[in-house]
């Protein structure tokens, strides 16, 4: 038996080896691909030549004829920044999908779901009506704003959907609804006091990387290598915490502070996301599943995986709302709910199954 | 005697000989002068010639300095506008390439006559030409939406001046932080559309014209509005903007000052808000003289048609109802900040007062 174990184990490990190399081969593609997707047709190997310019010493080989000024400010400026932060984005709604599905042991449990966007997106509409999401003290707030929020709002779930130790599938949903309900009121307040800053939060919630630029990215990508690096130490705890409190705590998981921690992180990378590209629905929810299909429940290689098939995802989504109406674009948020409503209504007809390690 | 005679003959002889030879002599010594004074006349001609020849060039190069320090001089014309949002834009040279992110905008540049430098305009630009079939025949760029454009299509176009709106304010920053010359239009009265429209002029070179333009519709403003001031009385005015919830316009709108100026009384001037939402009971109440429905209003996406209007539960009640008195004006006459403005108030005039400007 114990022989049998091992290889079985020594299988499943060789064989999230090649998934991993195929999942990483396909992100490289997906994001090539989408930086050559976009209203202005810049040649393949301009592109190439383009990127290689702003490597320090490949820079330097690099025959440039052909390659108009134009072209590099569009790939360098405006489609770079906008593909990394959809690339960040979906790397955080997944991970914090995975996160959170972990921890309540449910699998509608996401980002969007669980109130966190909300509070997320109430954080940040304040910051940005208050006008204080510009600089302060050399910091863009916005992402603060909306971890407050965030985490704020995941709490009050908590809190509420709580029955003794356990958080059932109704409570947490209907929670986290009502949250959800109370934090959008609050922002449509805001929208009434907005003013002049009304188109601004109107589009940002709608959701989308039309303006994302290298402040963006460079703003959130601190906070989701912190909050993924943290939920991928728990990554055991989260695979016994998924067999049940009961048995993590024979298992010696300090239930309570684990959760904390990693209700936390979600947050962070809930808010990270909100903070540059509004509320983007589903992503958080399809991801975790569909990778837990493909690879199975264990979170050492679902965490990982998960985060590359989310930004790869999240890339695909926004070349297409680039390019479905062109010149003009979809907000992302759109592209990611029709492709993923239907799917959260199969998971709701499907019967529940696999959550936990076999 | 004859000897003598012989003496004093050859003495005379020998004296004149002598003299003779004294004068060839001195002859030959004064050619010789001559010649030598000639020839240093030569000289100095030459000389002088020699020394015209470096004025000469010095003039050149004094001529050559002159051009080269009107050219500098020429660089230093540059031209310093400040646009509606206070941002400050900068021109050296009059604009190539320009991109309108706003229908009034595009009026404005092609009443100037600048239209031949528009190389972009969005998908809702329909006047003086139909720029969609222009976009279709190859003639002109879309960029898209007017409201929140994307950017790369703005860039693809490579344009030296961009002409925003407060509609467009962030892809505006996005520009403008990659060095792009975006002056944003957005006047608030009818005032401030003839300064907007000096505004274009003196960015596109087209002051002069700008100028005459101006005091053209100054001028037909102005005689609208001082024959409405006599008319003996003030009708009360309905404008209807949205339906069938039904909106009106209220103060610090185009609609709002142009009824004023044309001798009419807008029943919501004293509304809370620029496009108020009103209930059908307070039009009864104010019981107007003139209802105005804009254009689309009787287009395929309208709310009603002129029976359903006067069916409106109660409003047979309506003197405006009653006496027929009921019209429709093209919404993006009345509605953009643009050179039509002038027209909208000479077919407002026309409804309000048909015994005046009849």
């Amino acid at each position: 038996m114990k022989i049998d174990a091992g290889e079985s184990h020594l299988r499943r490990v060789s064989h999230w080896k090649l998934y991993f190399v195929l999942l990483t081969g396909m992100l490289v593609l997906v994001f090539i691909f989408s930086l050559n997707i976009g209203f202005s047709h810049i040649p393949f190997d301009n592109i190439l030549k383009i990127l290689a310019k702003n490597v320090p010493i490949l820079g330097d080989l690099v025959d440039f004829s052909g390659v108009s000024e134009v072209q590099e400010s569009i790939i360098i400026h405006i489609r770079l920044p906008r593909v990394l932060g959809g690339a960040l984005v979906g790397v955080a709604l997944a991970v914090a999908g995975v996160t959170y599905q972990g921890i309540f042991r449910n699998p509608m449990a996401d980002p969007y779901t669980i109130g966190a966007m909300g509070g997320a997106s109430f954080g940040a509409a304040v910051a940005i009506v208050l006008g204080v999401g510009v600089a302060l003290l050399g910091v863009n707030t916005v992402p603060i704003f909306a971890f407050v929020g965030a985490l704020g709002a995941v709490f009050l779930v908590y809190v509420i959907s709580r029955e003794g130790s356990r958080v059932p599938v109704t409570t947490l949903i209907l929670s986290g609804l009502t949250v959800t309900i109370f934090f959008n009121a609050l922002v449509t307040y805001l929208k009434l006091i907005a003013g002049d800053k009304l188109h601004a939060l109107t589009f940002w919630i709608m959701g989308g990387f039309t303006y994302t630029n290298w402040t963006d990215v460079s703003s959130i990508l601190p906070l989701i290598i912190i909050g993924t690096a943290i939920v991928y130490l728990y990554a055991r705890d989260l695979n016994i915490l998924v067999l049940g409190e009961e048995q993590a705590q024979h298992l010696g998981v300090e239930l309570e502070k684990v959760k904390k921690i990693l209700l936390a992180s979600g947050a962070l990378m809930t808010a990270a996301a909100v903070s540059i590209s509004g509320l983007i629905g589903f992503v958080g929810l399809i991801i975790p599943h569909l990778t837990r299909i493909l690879i199975g429940p264990d979170h050492r290689i679902l965490l990982p995986t998960s985060a590359i098939v989310g930004a790869s995802f999240m890339m695909i989504c926004d070349a297409l709302a680039r390019v479905i109406i062109a010149p003009s674009e979809l907000p992302v948020g759109v592209i990611t709910a029709v492709s993923g409503g239907p799917f959260f209504i199969y998971l709701l007809r499907r019967k529940r199954r696999g959550y936990t390690v076999r | 005697m004859d000897k003598t005679l012989t003496y004093v003959v050859a003495i005379l002889a020998i004296i004149s000989l002598a003299v003779a030879s004294y004068g060839f002599v001195a002859f030959q010594g004064q050619v010789a002068d001559l010649e030598s004074s000639t020839t240093n006349l030569e000289n100095s001609i030459s000389d002088i010639q020699g020394t015209l020849t470096t004025i000469q060039e010095q003039i050149g190069e004094y001529q050559s300095n002159i051009t080269a320090l009107e050219e500098e001089l020429g660089q230093y014309k540059e031209i310093t506008l400040v646009d509606d949002m206070g941002n400050v834009v900068v021109l050296t040279e009059p604009p190539e390439r320009i991109v309108s992110l706003a229908p009034s905008n595009t009026e404005i540049l092609f009443a100037l006559g600048a239209g031949d430098k528009v190389v972009g305009v969005t998908d809702v630009c329909d006047y003086p030409y139909d720029f969609a079939a222009w976009v279709e025949a190859g003639n002109m760029t879309s960029i898209g939406n007017y409201w929140q454009p994307a950017v790369e299509p703005i860039i693809a176009l490579d344009p030296d001046l961009v002409f925003g709106s407060t509609a467009s304010e962030e892809a505006a920053d996005s520009l403008r932080s990659l060095g792009y010359n975006v002056l944003i239009v957005e006047p608030k009265t009818i005032n401030g559309v003839l300064e907007s429209i000096l505004l274009v002029g003196r960015a596109t070179g087209k002051h002069v014209e700008a100028g005459e333009f101006v005091s053209e519709l100054r001028q037909r403003i102005d005689a609208v509005a001082n024959t409405a001031a006599q008319a003996d009385s003030i009708p009360k005015v309905y404008h209807e903007v949205w339906g069938p919830d039904i909106q009106s316009a209220g103060p610090g709108t185009f609609i709002d000052e142009l009824i004023t100026l044309a001798g009419g009384e807008n029943i919501f001037h004293d509304a809370i808000s620029s496009f108020p939402i009103v209930s059908s009971e307070t039009v009864i109440e104010k019981n107007p003289d003139v209802i105005i429905f804009p254009h689309m209003y009787m287009g395929t996406t309208s709310w009603g048609t002129y029976e359903d209007i006067a069916n409106r539960p109660g409003w047979n009640a309506i003197t405006a109802i009653q006496n027929d008195n009921f019209h429709i004006i093209d919404a993006s006459i009345i509605s953009r900040s643009g050179p039509r403005l002038a027209d909208a108030l000479e077919i407002l005039a026309e409804m309000i007062h048909p015994e005046l400007f009849g």
